[in-house]
């Protein structure tokens, strides 16, 4: 990055499974509302808009930005669209640090949303590949294979992924803007039903109406702002081909990668002790495990040992999705921004009743495609 | 203007447009094309440092169609990767902004997406707000004959003037082998088309088709190394527009004209200094309005390519025009160069009735030293 970069304002929705009250227009306005009054800024300040979201098969309108941009502000102004599957927030919210850092623009809203109930999800992530049989399985079904390498690799054992689930909820319980708030035992997870083995029901993330935006802004603006900022110490995404003989899909290189690069740039030596909390893409219960040994918070097959002593919960060592994360609250366009939001949220010390003590840095990450696409900033208090 | 870091087109690659490519999925039409523009600029994927695509899922109707083009781009070991749900010329822009961000000194842009895979006009009347004016049932011939109603009833613009404008596009594409219609039809022969949508005519639309584009882009210092005579990237912008066909005049483009008048302003260059515009317009009115917006009036230097009235391959046809563009620059348009060519303008559009704009100048000499 030629200059430094920040995040001066933070917006979501209330999200929940049918936003009936909000129009699409409705919906994104209502976050990127909230950012630009929490960086005191207007419409007129903004220099670009970059929006993201997932297949507009979701909601079954092609390239909506163009029907968004005037609810957005953005007439006569620069606008694109990112899409980059599941991961798409996160890599949004990198092109407009990327505009900033060019010099070439100030102030940047990036917005990512999606209306699932506007659509059918289930239907609009089964694509149908030529000479694939179509499996109809959506992103679980395709996904469970990946859980259940992990488990047969690591020897995980069979309680790891309720765990997970039943803190994540927890940790919901405590943000105000989650889809998923009501509490829930580990009894209740291991009697739900197994959808796509080992992934049980209330080891999946639910279908979320809910947009988030974020002001992204240069130094001089940031030190203008009303609040203390958000540093991007440094952002990447990388992406992996599909078809290559090897590729390891439950610690996907791409992600090893891309967090080292994120590492390296932020002068981060040893992430489990110099990151106090990270907001990581954890659509099935999991992928938690998964990505700590993935991202080099430990080593391979320590990642369910982790959750298994409780270390990534509220008030131990690295809280993990302090806001609840994907498996509460999915819009899915929109959680890889919501992970990138939280982790500013958390270094700037606004996170509420889910703000983790201390927290300097914080690492946010989102994944998609075939495990194929990484996204993932670092954030500090400090410039 | 704040001095800019030099970046050049030096590769690109372009599969001749055809109606339907029947014996291959768009990736496979991709990757010679990304092999050939590597090729070109004698290097391997190794010495690219980004890739950023343009494509839509709903051109051929199914999520995440850009995931299969990580697998004819190089994408092992993992690379650097942006996929933009437009068309790729702005995937070059977005290209363009990392290089200033000092993110990257080459890369390569892509794109891909077979028209054929779906029917042109029901795909894009998505395009269109879900609520009031998608379940009209407009198409992108319907709206694109309302705003040529509406810019002839500003300019009193005759329907001969439209066939004139498109019989000049239809003469240039008989030069260009990558062109989808080849054949030679005059002013007389297009006026005698019957209507598509009134005052459209057949003979004056773009056929869409099947195709893929690679563009490589690397930044001064490299840029010489991988291209004799590089294309140097002198000024660019984009802008949009609000949707509402009902909230925005018609007859003219706003947005054109304000992304015109910053690239040019840019680059240093007027409109009419243009060897070669290489426009994005899908009929002969659009082509006047954006013409119009670059303050300048119709010439042989309009679209010598024959433009996307001789195919347009939708979501890539912006990225032609930048290629094309290139090709004049470099010395590589073969049978429809323009001699001596030193300036040119590309231009790529989205969404409706030119809602979204995008102007690169391009010249043969850096623009900042």
């Amino acid at each position: 990055m030629k200059r430094p970069v920040a995040v001066v304002g933070v917006g979501q929705t209330q999200h929940s499974s049918r936003r009936a009250d909000l129009s699409i227009p409705g919906l994104v306005r209502e976050a990127a509302d909230r950012a630009l009054v929490d960086a005191g800024l207007d419409y007129g300040d903004v220099d670009a808009v970059v929006m993201g979201k997932a297949p507009d098969q979701l909601e079954g309108v092609m390239q909506p930005e163009q029907f968004l941009a005037g609810a957005l502000g953005a007439h006569l102004k620069p606008l694109i669209r990112v899409h980059t599957a599941g991961s798409v927030g996160a890599s949004t919210a990198l092109a407009a640090v990327t505009h900033v850092a060019s010099g070439l623009f100030d102030r940047v809203l990036t917005v990512a949303w999606e209306k699932q109930s506007e659509g059918n999800a289930m239907w609009a992530l089964s694509p149908n590949m030529p000479f694939t049989p179509p499996l109809v399985a959506g992103a679980g079904g395709f996904f469970a294979p990946y859980c259940r390498a992990y488990i047969a690799r690591t020897g995980c054992p069979p309680h790891i992924g309720p765990m997970v689930a039943v803190n994540a909820r927890d940790n919901a319980t405590r943000n105000d803007y989650a889809h998923l708030r009501e509490p829930m035992t580990f009894e209740d997870v291991m009697n739900s039903p197994v959808l796509w083995d080992p992934i049980r029901y209330l080891e999946t993330c639910p279908s979320s109406d809910g947009a988030v935006a974020l002001v992204v802004a240069s130094e001089e603006q940031a030190r203008k702002g009303p609040r203390k900022p958000a540093w991007i110490k440094a952002g990447y995404s990388y992406a992996e081909a599909m078809w290559v003989p090897g590729r390891d899909q439950v610690s996907p290189m791409a992600g090893k990668i891309c967090a080292k690069a994120v590492y390296d740039a932020a002068g981060i030596k040893n992430p489990w002790k110099e990151i106090q909390t990270i907001e990581i893409y954890v659509p099935f219960a999991w992928f938690e495990p998964m990505w700590l040994e993935n991202l080099g918070f430990c080593d391979v097959g320590e990642g369910w040992k982790i959750v298994d002593r409780g270390d990534q919960k509220m008030g131990r060592h690295l809280p993990v999705n302090p806001s609840g994360g994907v498996l509460c609250t999915n819009p899915i366009g929109a959680s890889g921004m919501l992970r990138l939001g939280e982790a500013a949220l958390q270094v700037m010390g606004r996170a509420g009743a889910h703000q983790v003590d201390g927290a300097r840095n914080a690492l946010g990450h989102a994944y998609g495609g075939g495990a194929q696409y990484f996204s993932m900033w670092l954030v500090s208090s400090e410039r | 203007m704040a001095k800019l870091r030099n970046v050049a087109i030096v590769g690109f690659a372009q599969a001749p447009i055809v109606v339907r490519d029947e014996h291959r999925v768009a990736s496979e039409i991709l990757y010679p094309q990304v092999r050939r523009a590597l090729a070109d600029c004698g290097v391997e994927r190794d010495a690219i440092d980004y890739q950023v695509a343009g494509s839509a899922d709903y051109v051929d109707g199914r999520p995440f169609g850009f995931v299969a083009a990580l697998d004819v781009t190089g994408t092992w070991p993992p690379r650097q990767d942006l996929h933009l749900e437009m068309d790729a010329a702005f995937a070059a822009h977005y290209a363009w902004i990392r290089m200033q961000a000092g993110d990257c000194d080459t890369a390569i842009v892509c794109g891909y997406g077979k028209n054929s895979e779906g029917e042109p006009e029901h795909v894009l009347n998505l395009e269109l707000d879900p609520y009031y004016q998608a379940p009209l049932g407009l198409g992108p011939t319907s709206t694109a004959a309302l705003q040529a109603s509406a810019f002839m009833a500003r300019t009193g613009t005759t329907d001969r003037t439209l066939a004139e404008v498109a019989a000049r596009n239809r003469t240039a594409g008989v030069r260009n082998p990558d062109a989808l219609v080849r054949a030679r039809a005059t002013a007389d022969d297009l006026e005698r088309t019957p209507w598509a949508v009134a005052p459209l005519r057949k003979g004056y639309l773009a056929p869409t088709g099947d195709s893929a584009v690679c563009v490589v882009l690397a930044t001064e210092g490299k840029a010489e190394k991988m291209c004799e005579r590089p294309a140097w990237i002198r000024g660019v912008d984009q802008r949009i527009e609000r949707q509402t066909l009902g909230s925005r005049d018609l007859s003219a483009s706003a947005g054109a004209r304000l992304a015109a008048e910053k690239a040019l302003a840019m680059a240093g260059v007027g409109a009419r200094e243009a060897d070669v515009v290489e426009l994005a317009a899908t009929n002969p009115a659009e082509e006047l309005i954006l013409l119009e917006a670059l303050g300048i009036g119709p010439s042989d230097a309009v679209n010598p390519s024959g433009g996307p009235l001789c195919g347009h391959p939708f979501m890539m046809t912006g990225l032609i025009r930048l290629g094309e563009a290139f090709r004049q620059l470099a010395g590589r348009a073969g049978d429809h160069a323009v001699p001596r060519a030193r300036t040119a303008i590309a231009h790529a559009t989205l969404g409706h009735c030119l809602q979204q704009n995008l102007f690169f100048v391009l010249g043969t000499e850096r623009r900042w030293t």
